[in-house]
């Protein structure tokens, strides 16, 4: 059997999050995985790419069927049963591994489509695994020529240059107003779910300056206590707007808690300075959109992030195309290259294999050459490798020939046909 | 105008060539945001900023004096002050969006000073330092006026895009803008430098223009040009007071780009039809 590349893997197309969760490899576990494969001649090079929404293994094999035994494999390491494993995995053998790679490093495999952090992540796995000496040849080129795919679409396309979360958009909003999010004072209504996520994203941004306001005070103190922030009297909700650089509003009132006329003496004429930019996060809206027409307030509700957001994700489906013919472009480069090293082995298995064969048959009639002068003994021999070198000549230009595919396919015959993999 | 020697139309000529250049690439990274021609734009404004210093130089050396005491020589400043401020703002904070809206100005000046008359052999009392002094710094200060100018329409135009929620605050061209709280912090510096070295400029030009016109000229002090000048001063004055008390930076950025009208038709109209004593002859 011949090497080559597979892979198999369980992501968020085929696997729900309890599954993806159990299968997920620490570094140590994935260098474990690597080791045990290594050590059970399933793989001969390999590496791990692990995401919270992946865990992919990819390498070269000489194991005839190689997805069951990396299933078998992974079953015994995870401890989950193989029936399931064979049933969610995604697997592939040659063009279409090294395919899958490089979308996945391109994010058009992503659950987010262009996401950015699955290069670093697939840089991470190449690193480790070279560390670990298991991207050899092979697997290591597969990577780099993955990161360069990756790398180009995101230079070429929209992929990946526009957020298309709410998260993501309002981030990009807070850059577009402010030069740097740390020095921004942020004010924050409500005390839910979403208010102590931002406080806690703000934090690790470096914000310094987190006031926190809220009808139920109590709740209030506890955020501002445990993200080292300040309260403000929910009555002196409006009176703050004057003072800070964002609000953030994510309350479960149903009605408007901020209206205009309640902004009008703090937010008119020469009362504030520099712009505030309003993240109305609620459903219904916290934030009365008359307040819009104060100047230098930007107020945003979730319909007009949410728009921004689908007109970024539009921009992006439109790029697909055009990432997908790069990373055809790419896996033919690749397979080129690979192409090129099948042919260079098999020739020479080939030649070996032949010059084998005549080395015996001079040897079987060696008693009865002995006969001739050492002259005429030279002249068979050289006979032969002539005749050997006449019969290799098309074969020779024949596995030349061709695109990557065909020159795969035709090494992958000749090897079968002439039994180069059989190590008797 | 290529009286002062072929040294001196040749550096022109390039910087001239080299603005054009950078203007076109500029506009073009605007719109297509590629790293090579961003390059290439810059380079050329450098270049370009060069062979500018390089035109007035070879013109001091053929005046013997300070190159700019003509129509044709401050016009020639003021495009090298505006080339020079963009790439300066441009290394200061690795951002290229001011150079498609300066460098076309730096490139108009430069034009420009190509088609208006030369003043000749300059006469003997525009020589000295005071009156060097008087000329750059005042150049320097509408230079300066013409960045805050620049970077307020900026401000306007993300503002306006911002208040109406477009598409294309994130995407395309006004996504490469500086963020509105740069851009109005830097139109405020813009508008003190410019503040400052006009009040300085002007200072000197009182003492060498009492020097000098006070006998000749006794009626000086009411000339047109003197008077434009300083009402853009106590205009612009009021602007940057107010701005650092707080007003609002919108209606800062309007006043900013009003005051640049302003001193354009005190640098143009009012020096070639309404100053008598002041007109560049």
């Amino acid at each position: 059997m011949a090497s080559e590349i597979v892979f198999v893997g369980w992501n968020h197309q085929g696997s729900d999050l309890d599954l993806r969760a159990r299968l997920a490899f620490t570094p140590e576990r994935a260098r474990e995985a690597l080791e045990g494969l290594f050590r059970e001649h399933i793989l001969t090079e390999g590496a791990v790419v692990s995401t919270c929404n992946r865990a992919e293994v990819y390498g070269v094999s000489d194991v005839p069927d190689s997805f069951e035994a990396l299933s078998a494999f992974f079953s015994r390491f995870h401890s989950v049963d193989a029936a399931v494993l064979r049933e969610k995995a995604l697997s592939g053998r040659g063009e279409a591994t090294v395919r899958h790679l490089f979308r996945v490093a391109s994010g058009l495999d992503s659950m987010v489509l262009g996401e950015a952090q699955i290069l670093g992540q697939i840089r991470e796995a190449h690193r480790r695994a070279a560390e670990a000496g298991t991207a050899r040849a092979v697997t290591g080129r597969l990577f780099q020529s993955a990161l360069e795919c990756g790398k180009k679409v995101r230079t070429e396309t929209s992929l990946g240059s526009r957020p298309v979360s709410v998260a993501g958009i309002a981030l990009s909003l807070v850059g577009r107003i402010f030069e740097s999010i740390s020095e921004c004072k942020v004010l924050l209504l409500g005390a839910g779910e979403t208010v102590e996520l931002t406080a806690r994203l703000l934090a690790d941004d470096g914000v310094k300056q987190i006031l926190f306001t809220n009808r139920s005070p109590e709740k209030a103190k506890a955020l501002a206590t445990h993200f080292h922030g300040w309260t403000v009297p929910w009555e002196e909700r409006a009176k703050a707007f004057a003072d800070v650089d964002i609000v953030l509003s994510a309350t479960g009132a149903t009605e408007p808690v901020v209206t205009a006329a309640m902004l009008k003496p703090f937010l008119s004429r020469g009362r504030r300075r520099g712009p505030l930019l309003i993240l109305d996060l609620a459903v219904p809206r916290d934030i009365e959109t008359k307040v819009d027409d104060f100047s230098d307030v930007y107020r945003y509700d979730m319909d007009a992030l949410g728009e921004l957001a689908c007109d970024n994700t539009r921009d992006r489906m439109a790029d697909v195309p055009h990432a997908e013919r790069i990373v055809e472009e790419s896996t033919q480069k690749f397979l080129c290259w690979l192409a090129g090293l099948a042919h260079v082995d098999t020739l020479k298995s080939l030649h070996e294999r032949f010059e084998k064969a005549r080395c015996e048959e001079i040897e079987r009639y060696a008693g009865k050459l002995s006969r001739l002068t050492a002259e005429d003994q030279a002249v068979v021999s050289r006979m032969t490798e002539t005749l050997l070198q006449k019969i290799l000549h098309n074969p020779t230009i024949g596995l030349k020939e061709g695109d990557a595919s065909e020159r795969l396919t035709r090494a992958a015959v000749v090897r079968a046909l002439f039994k180069l993999d059989d190590r008797a | 105008m290529f009286g002062t020697g072929l040294a001196n139309a040749l550096f022109g000529l390039v910087a001239l060539l080299c603005y054009a250049g950078a203007t076109l690439l500029y506009v073009v990274w605007l719109r297509h945001p590629q790293v090579s021609a961003g390059r290439m734009a810059t380079g050329l404004a450098g270049v370009g900023a060069v062979c500018n210093f390089g035109f007035l130089y070879a013109r001091s050396v053929a005046l013997r004096t300070v190159p700019y005491g003509d129509l044709l020589g401050s016009m020639a400043l003021f495009g090298l002050f505006l080339a020079a401020m963009s790439l300066i703002l441009e290394a200061r904070h690795h951002d290229r969006s001011l150079g498609p809206f300066l460098m076309p100005v730096s490139l108009f000046f430069l034009l420009l000073s190509f088609v208006v008359p030369g003043g000749g052999t300059p006469r003997p009392e525009l020589r000295g330092s005071v009156f060097a002094f008087h000329v750059t710094l005042n150049m320097l200060s509408y230079s300066a006026f013409a960045v805050a100018c620049a970077l307020s329409l900026l401000y306007l135009a993300l503002g306006r895009q911002l208040k109406a929620k477009r598409h294309n605050i994130l995407n395309g061209p006004v996504s490469r803008f500086p963020s509105l709280s740069y851009l109005e912090r830097a139109a405020r510096t813009s508008i003190g430098v410019g503040v400052v070295s006009l009040a300085s400029g002007l200072t000197m030009g009182f003492l060498w223009a009492y020097r000098v016109w006070q006998e000749q000229h006794p009626e000086w002090l009411l000339d047109a040009k003197i008077w434009g000048a300083v009402a853009t001063l106590v205009f612009y004055l009021w602007v940057f007071v107010r701005a650092h008390r707080g007003a609002s930076p919108r209606t800062t950025a309007r006043l900013a780009v009003a005051g640049f009208v302003l001193v354009l038709l005190s640098y143009t109209a009012v020096n070639l039809f309404f100053s008598k004593v002041h007109s560049f002859t």
